[in-house]
């Protein structure tokens, strides 16, 4: 599953690098993790805010993280000498990576080596570490208090509620807005659509008045989490036991006869912004994305550090509304969340960690946190830093903001990766010229066979 | 992907004969013995026990009980099965093809030449080959994507391709895992080729020569029939390394972002049934059923070639 969320300070570098991480990236998928050994010794106490869990903060903790989830780590072991934090660093299993699953059933087969704390990339994680055969993370409540725990915002702790119980915290939220250049939509006259019509006919506008110009892309991994999720297709609904896999709802066909002619019109293409082709020919000196519905993290993740796009150009809308239809909803693509390992032997070190990462750590400027944190209070001075960001062309944060509480409920995380499925279906044969309608189908019986595979009972 | 280079080919051709007396007999024994033991405990380490583990594993339940075929049955039927063999054989096909045809045809202009022409040129074939495995596959995808690749007019104008996703079209990956192979794995081949063809005695040349045959019928007719062994030999390493396909599409799924699906080739999906799906004895049957796959492939290609068989 391809949550590059929040890939942060790896985007800053130049697009060869960033091809050559992704790979090297990819290598650690194989299964070489490497070690960022970041320990200090024992000596005084811990400056943390107090955890509820039982137990003293201190002794040593192993926490697994991705590369941008680094600096988090660091500074925690920094703040807490008495802790003796090793780090380890993997590929967050970006793109349906298997390390961790890998990983997990090799420490339960030899019964050792579990970390204390692991972040993952993949929103969806928590599912399958919640169940057999893993059974890795422990339940949260009673490791942090419920006056902490009740600040995330409830479609968030839904999310990480598996079974009646809470399993994780997300670090940070990953809702869909509309991005778009003020410079550009100014400079051709187009006012700022607030639905997915209006967006459209700027599409078709762009492709005859403003050809080499985009409005969106569809070949992200997720992708349908755009477009799909926001507009409440049914794609991975929990009915009970049964799950809703339904590509013939018109809350996907219309959509996808939406994207169809924009997809052909070039308007919108089957490219993700995270290959060098997609920098090389939109972004830069080139500045053709006139408009882009994605995450809130794209903000200068995607904008600023891969497309190197000027800045006083993007800012964020809100996201847009199906015709008159209310309430508006939006997907959401990523939101990384924060286990704790069940087998910990310092459970309470280990909820200190993720307490302090998620509510704690905010440093200014350029080691910003990339995402908008999933913790209230923290998100309010993370906007607000925002706001004053002069990258913008306007300030972004009440779109964000706004555009938070609106993730539709229906479409439910599930234990196997959906997005390498829409990758391996839809955007290759999009490439091909095929369009999107008529993939739709074989989309949907692709999603099928997965979920049955992981276990599910599909209904359609 | 391992290097063939160096290991070792049969050297029958050239034993003296006439040595068969029981004292030289007991001596070579012993002999033979002491240069197989130190290799032993790793055989059985590595090599004969993971494999009655992966028998026991594919012909019984997860909770330990018989199963049958069961296991067989049901990976066969799972929707990935079909689709990743049909990948492995097209795969293994195009480059043993490839292989038989560019390794021995350049062996043998090689063996053709000047003996320091053909240094230098069995130098520059071996080159690609020290690029072994994952390194090989990462320096293939910098090639294959035209946005960064040095070889960018030729995806262009020779192949017409744009993007990097066009490079690694699905009807295209066969293709492209099996020049990756190739590339990385033919210079070794050539030189344990050229090695076989200095073991062909050189009055045999010489007579080939007095007799009127030309260059094309001395590598035909004479040359050719005396490596069959060798080809054969490398025919059942290559069929094994090729059905057993992992890094390859494995590295290609990370890196083109799932583009390719996860579980392309048979290893894949044996490695995604164990680690996703904690199904370890449906992985262990995938991996019985490429062993016999490999196994009647050894056995065909034997008794056609008669590897084993001893002149005289």
């Amino acid at each position: 599953m391809a949550l590059r969320a929040f890939r942060g300070s790896a985007l800053l570098w130049p697009l060869s690098r960033r091809l050559r991480q992704i790979m090297l990236t990819s290598l650690a998928a194989v299964g070489l993790a490497v070690s960022a050994g970041a320990c200090t010794s024992s000596s005084s106490t811990s400056s943390a805010p107090a955890s509820s869990a039982s137990g003293k903060v201190g002794g040593s903790l192993t926490v697994w993280v991705d590369s941008v989830r680094l600096p988090v780590a660091q500074a925690y072991a920094k703040a807490h000498p008495n802790v003796h934090v090793r780090i380890v660093t993997f590929d967050g299993d970006g793109n349906g990576a298997t390390t961790m699953q890998t990983k997990i059933q090799l420490w339960n087969r030899t019964g050792s080596g579990w970390p204390d704390v692991i972040f993952s990339e993949q929103v969806n994680d928590p599912v399958w570490m919640a169940k057999p055969p893993f059974n890795f993370a422990a339940p949260i409540k009673g490791l942090i208090p419920q006056s902490i725990l009740s600040q995330w915002p409830s479609p968030s702790t839904t999310q990480c509620t598996i079974n009646g119980t809470q399993y994780c915290l997300q670090d940070n939220l990953a809702q869909v807005v509309l991005w778009y250049n003020k410079k550009l939509m100014t400079q051709f006259g187009y006012t700022v659509p607030t639905t997915w019509q209006q967006w459209a006919a700027i599409g078709q506008k762009v492709a005859t008045q403003h050809p080499g110009y985009i409005i969106g892309t569809s070949g992200e991994s997720f992708s349908h989490w755009i477009y799909f999720w926001g507009n409440q297709c049914p794609l991975e609904k929990l009915q009970g036991s049964q799950l809703l896999i339904n590509t013939s709802d018109t809350h996907c066909t219309e959509m996808a006869s939406l994207l169809t002619p924009l997809i052909k019109n070039g308007t919108v293409p089957p490219l993700s912004v995270f290959t060098p082709d997609f920098a090389k020919k939109y972004g830069g000196a080139n500045d053709k994305v006139l408009m882009m519905p994605g995450p809130s993290w794209y903000a200068q993740a995607v904008f600023q550090a891969t497309l190197h796009i000027p800045a006083g150009q993007i800012t964020a809308a809100m996201p847009l509304q199906w015709k008159n239809e209310t309430p508006v909803t939006t997907g959401q693509v990523g939101g990384g969340p924060w286990i704790i390992s069940r087998h910990s032997k310092n459970l309470a070190t280990a909820a200190d960690f993720v307490q302090w990462a998620t509510t704690v750590f905010n440093p200014p400027g350029a080691n910003a946190r990339p995402g908008y944190p999933a913790y209230e209070p923290l998100a309010n001075t993370w906007l607000k830093a925002l706001s004053a960001n002069p990258y913008f062309a306007a300030d972004p944060t009440p779109a964000m903001k706004a555009a938070a509480s609106l993730i539709w409920s229906g479409w439910n995380l599930v234990t196997y990766p959906d997005q390498p499925v829409w990758s391996n279906t839809v955007v290759t044969q999009l490439v091909a010229g095929k369009s999107l309608s008529s993939l739709m189908p074989a989309f949907g019986h692709a999603l099928s066979q997965a979920a049955q595979a992981a276990g599910y009972q599909v209904s359609q | 992907m391992s290097s063939p280079a160096l290991t070792s080919a049969p050297v029958e051709a050239t034993r003296p004969r006439g040595l068969h007396g029981a004292p030289v007999r007991g001596r070579r024994t012993g002999a033979g013995v002491s240069f197989i033991l130190p290799y032993l405990p790793f055989l059985i380490g590595f090599g004969i026990a993971p494999m009655i583990y992966a028998l026991v594993l594919a012909f019984t339940t997860s909770s330990g009980g018989w199963a049958g075929a069961g296991n067989f049955t049901r990976t066969f039927k799972d929707y990935r099965f079909l689709p990743a063999f049909e990948h492995i054989l097209l795969y293994t096909g195009v480059w043993l093809g490839t292989l038989i045809v560019f390794v021995v045809g350049l062996a043998l202009l090689l063996h053709g030449r000047a003996n320091r022409v053909s240094t230098g040129f069995r130098f520059l074939f071996y080159l690609p080959g020290a690029l072994a495995g994952a390194a090989a596959v990462l320096v293939w995808l910098f090639m294959l994507d035209p946005a960064v690749s040095p070889f960018s007019f030729l995806e262009h104008n020779v192949f017409g391709v744009q993007l990097f996703v066009q490079s690694i079209a699905p009807g295209k990956l066969p293709f492209v895992f099996a020049m990756i192979a190739f590339w990385t794995g033919a210079g070794g081949w050539i030189v344990v080729m050229y090695g076989a063809l200095n073991t062909i005695p050189h009055e045999l040349d010489e007579a080939a020569r007095i007799d009127g045959a030309g260059p094309f019928t001395i590598a035909f007719r004479l040359k050719l029939p005396l490596i069959r062994k060798w080809i054969a030999y490398m025919l059942i390493l290559s069929f094994a390394t090729g059905t057993q396909l992992f890094i390859e599409p494995q590295l290609v799924n990370e890196a083109s972002l799932g583009l390719v699906p996860d579980t392309w080739s048979s290893n894949q999906l044996a490695y995604q049934l164990a680690f996703r799906y904690g199904d370890f004895n449906a992985a262990a049957a995938i991996t019985v059923d490429l062993l016999v796959i490999g196994l009647l492939a050894a056995v065909l290609i034997v008794t056609r070639t008669g590897l084993f068989r001893r002149e005289g």
